[in-house]
């Protein structure tokens, strides 16, 4: 059963969460006679309706998003890690979003983590690179720590993987952070999941259909959610010039996640393999085979800045993710070295099929047929790419609004247009969306530093380089 | 103003009209203080994150509130604000210089801070006086004094309080210097319940915080009897008191009324000597005070350091 999400219609806007949290909130869900068929057990669709509660509407959300969309207004309730609201309201301040009850799911807790034997006191002494999905709640903790110097590493995911070596600090959930060995140093966040509303929802439209049942759910105490560490008393600047001593290691940054079978094919066409590394399962730190090439398992989205900063010397990611980054950052040293020709696909603006227009011009000309100081909505994993294509097109006045998955669902409800990529058109097309624009064509590269690494990391980059180009180039021609 | 949507929040357009004002308020303001000596400086807009986070800067209350974002370089992770205060940038600027010299700096520019309601964008004129140990404090009060009445500022009143006292009287109730931060925040909230948890602690104190924490003081007569309540048994008031003294002294001499309180300023921990605002009705319209451990902190010589800021459309406002 499914309902179509109307924009400013009748019906009570509810946004609930994908991923780990899916089966105990459906759990709660159906506990209190809120029943989302096909929400538990994972339908890929993304809109729902309520059995026996007509005029609610459901859409699933990463959880990420959930907080966004309803400070938004796109949604008048929703359910949500405490983590994800906290990391927008801590620093936007906002009062569209209304923390209504803490529910008994159980969750992670935020943790500052850094190799064996480090203390924050010492590295506060110089500067303190850490590594974090949560760039708002990290800066919050830092602040209040009085660390004086810090950086932050804002990664898609796995930033546990970055200490000791990459990062001094990490700020990841517990239990990632234990399994990859690292030691905890404090609490950042003590998670939880709240249920959530928009402040003029609340004040204005009759939610009760839907808060009546989702506030019978069960409650777990109210944490303070936030931790304000003790001040350090770090005042003289001490600060240690960052020149790390030369490295003699070369390093190589290969993908997990869809890119992955991509790159292991790739690879072993260039007669290259690592134990380890296969199509469906990797190692953290798979064996390169040589004492003096490390090989690290890394989320394809981190590795421009992993370049950039030096941490490592090849990268194999995706043009989509090195454009996105030097977007954001045109004058950071990172270079496509060689296509890789693989992994191909159309990065473009999407937009619903029903639109009567054949071109974006006419599109913003539609849109904004009525209200021409209405925003034009862009929903994008590539934050970068989408303000950049909002600007190429002159969109005019435009909000980009960040997702992180389960993108498909959004246009034409909650965005006009969607940056996405698409490998064949099916995806879209069975969402009833088409590319209207292409803005990119993406295949999989390696990547390197603008500067080439003098002596044996120089040679030895030279080197793959040149056996990846020769296989790429002749399984095109195959 | 109709609100067309075409302006950020908290940002204000100032048209022929106010930028006349403006500019003629700037120009008693320079005058004034070219007169003290001081000469005009301005430093960028866009700063490093880190000069305003360690500690001894701004508080974590305050950083909350910066504009704080990537910019070109931010690939490496560090993060810039559109400077929130002028002062940090200054003692950045004095730093640079050859240790030991004494400097008295005027500036005009605006600070950047994030307000729910109001403005985010602060212009503000203000001097700094770096290197100068002895009668400083005197010397930007008077200085103060004279800037408003030129501008035409009248009933002026100023609250005078000196950070040192307060954290003397806590440390000395065996609060560590995190515990002291939180009380002068309490304290500065009115919170009454503070005197008498640190009077249950500290029993020996306790009429010393009263004095500072329920009396707001009117003469050096109020200073003598802080002295009398603190000196047995609070180390290191006295150079506390003896700047207040000559606090006291400077606005007597220029004839504005004024009363000592426990505390005046929040949200800048740089603070460490007398801190003082100067209110005209019930307006805030210029605050500053004793920094001397800021260049410090900032890696250079140790200096000491004073001064003040205005807004100036809230001056302009108050004066017409």
């Amino acid at each position: 059963m499914t309902a179509e999400v109307p924009s400013g219609g009748e019906a009570v806007r509810v946004a609930l969460p994908r991923g780990d949290l899916r089966g105990p909130v459906d759990e709660h869900l159906r506990g209190v006679d809120f029943v989302v068929e096909g929400y538990g057990s994972g339908a890929r669709t993304y809109t729902f309706g309520v059995e026996e509660r007509p005029g609610i509407a459901v859409r699933v959300f990463s959880d990420a998003d959930i907080p966004i969309q309803v400070a938004l207004g796109n949604y008048d309730l929703g359910i949500a890690s405490r983590t994800w609201v906290d990391e927008l309201l801590v620093r936007h301040q906002l009062d569209s979003v209304v923390p209504l009850r803490q529910l008994d799911v159980p969750t992670a807790e935020l943790v500052i983590a850094g190799g064996q034997g480090a203390t924050l006191e010492a590295l506060a002494q110089g500067v303190v690179r850490v590594a974090t999905e949560y760039p708002n709640l990290a800066a919050n903790y830092l602040a209040n720590a009085r660390v004086p110097d810090y950086r932050l590493f804002e990664v898609w995911a796995q930033a546990e993987a970055w200490p000791p070596q990459d990062a001094e600090l990490a700020i990841a959930p517990r239990p990632a952070v234990e399994q990859e060995g690292l030691e905890v140093l404090g609490e950042v966040h003590l998670g939880g999941v709240w249920l959530i509303a928009n402040r003029e929802s609340l004040a204005k439209r009759d939610l009760s259909a839907a808060l009546e049942p989702l506030l019978r759910m069960p409650r777990a105490a109210e944490s303070r959610g936030i931790v304000r560490p003790a001040p350090l008393q770090v005042t003289a600047r001490t600060r240690h010039a960052q020149a790390p001593a030369e490295r003699e290691t070369f390093r190589i940054a290969v993908p997990d996640g869809h890119a992955q079978r991509h790159t292991v094919a790739a690879l072993a066409d260039a007669g290259i393999s690592f134990p380890g590394y296969e199509a469906d399962s990797a190692a953290r730190y798979p064996d390169s085979g040589r004492e003096d090439v490390q090989v690290k398992v890394m989320r394809p989205q981190d590795m421009p800045r992993a370049v950039a900063l030096g941490q490592v010397d090849l990268a194999l990611t995706g043009r989509d993710w090195l454009r996105a980054f030097l977007a954001t950052f045109p004058g950071a040293p990172v270079v496509e070295l060689c296509d890789l020709k693989r992994s191909k696909y159309r990065l473009g603006a999407v937009v619903t099929e029903d639109l009567p227009v054949e071109t974006i011009e006419e599109a913003i000309a539609y849109w904004r047929r009525d209200d021409p100081e209405k925003p034009i909505r862009v929903a994008s994993e590539y934050v970068s790419l989408a303000d950049e294509y909002a600007r190429s097109r002159y969109l005019g006045r435009y909000q980009v609004i960040p997702i992180s998955g389960a993108s498909e669902g959004f246009v034409p409800a909650d965005a006009e247009i969607l940056i996405e990529g698409t490998e064949t058109g099916t995806t879209l097309r069975a969402n009833r969306l088409t590319m209207i624009d292409v803005i990119m064509e993406s295949t999989n590269c390696a990547i390197g530093s603008a500067v080439r690494p003098d002596g044996k990391r120089g040679e030895l980059r030279d080197d793959f380089v040149a056996r990846m180009a020769r296989a790429a180039e002749a399984a095109a021609v195959d | 103003m109709p609100d067309r949507g075409l302006r950020s929040p908290g940002m204000r357009d100032l048209g022929p009209e106010e930028m006349a004002r403006f500019r003629a308020l700037e120009r008693v303001f320079l005058d004034v203080t070219a007169e003290g000596g001081y000469r005009e400086i301005r430093t960028p807009s866009i700063e490093p994150l880190h000069l305003y986070s360690a500690s001894g800067t701004l508080s974590p209350q305050a950083l909350e509130r910066v504009y704080s974002f990537l910019d070109w370089n931010g690939w490496s992770g560090e993060r810039v604000v559109l400077r929130p205060d002028t002062t940090v940038a200054v003692a950045r600027w004095y730093g640079d210089q050859p240790a030991g010299g004494v400097e008295r700096l005027s500036y005009v520019q605006p600070s950047f801070r994030f307000a729910p309601e109001g403005e985010r964008e602060v212009w503000q004129c203000g001097v700094e006086l770096f290197g100068k140990a002895n009668g400083s404090d005197a010397e930007v009060l008077t200085l103060a004094q004279r800037f408003l009445a030129a501008a035409g500022v009248e009933d002026l009143t100023v609250e005078v309080a000196h950070a040192g006292l307060a954290r003397a009287a806590f440390a000395a109730a065996g609060l560590s210097t995190a515990q002291q931060l939180s009380a002068y925040d309490r304290m500065l909230e009115g919170d009454t319940s503070l005197t008498a948890e640190l009077a249950e602690t500290h029993p020996d104190g306790a009429a010393a915080v009263r004095l500072l924490a329920d009396v707001d003081g009117a003469s050096a007569g109020y200073v003598a009897n802080l002295r009398a309540a603190m000196g047995s048994v609070i180390p290191g008031a006295e150079s506390a008191l003896a700047d207040l003294e000559g606090a006291a002294q400077a606005l007597d001499g220029v004839g504005v009324p004024y009363r000592i309180l426990a505390g005046t300023a929040r949200n800048f921990e740089y603070y460490t000597g007398i801190t003082f605002r100067f209110r005209s009705g019930g307006t805030t319209v210029l605050s500053g005070g004793r920094y001397d451990r800021l260049a410090e902190t900032l890696g250079g010589a140790p200096a000491p350091a004073c001064g003040w800021a205005a807004d100036i459309l809230g001056l302009i406002e108050v004066a017409s």
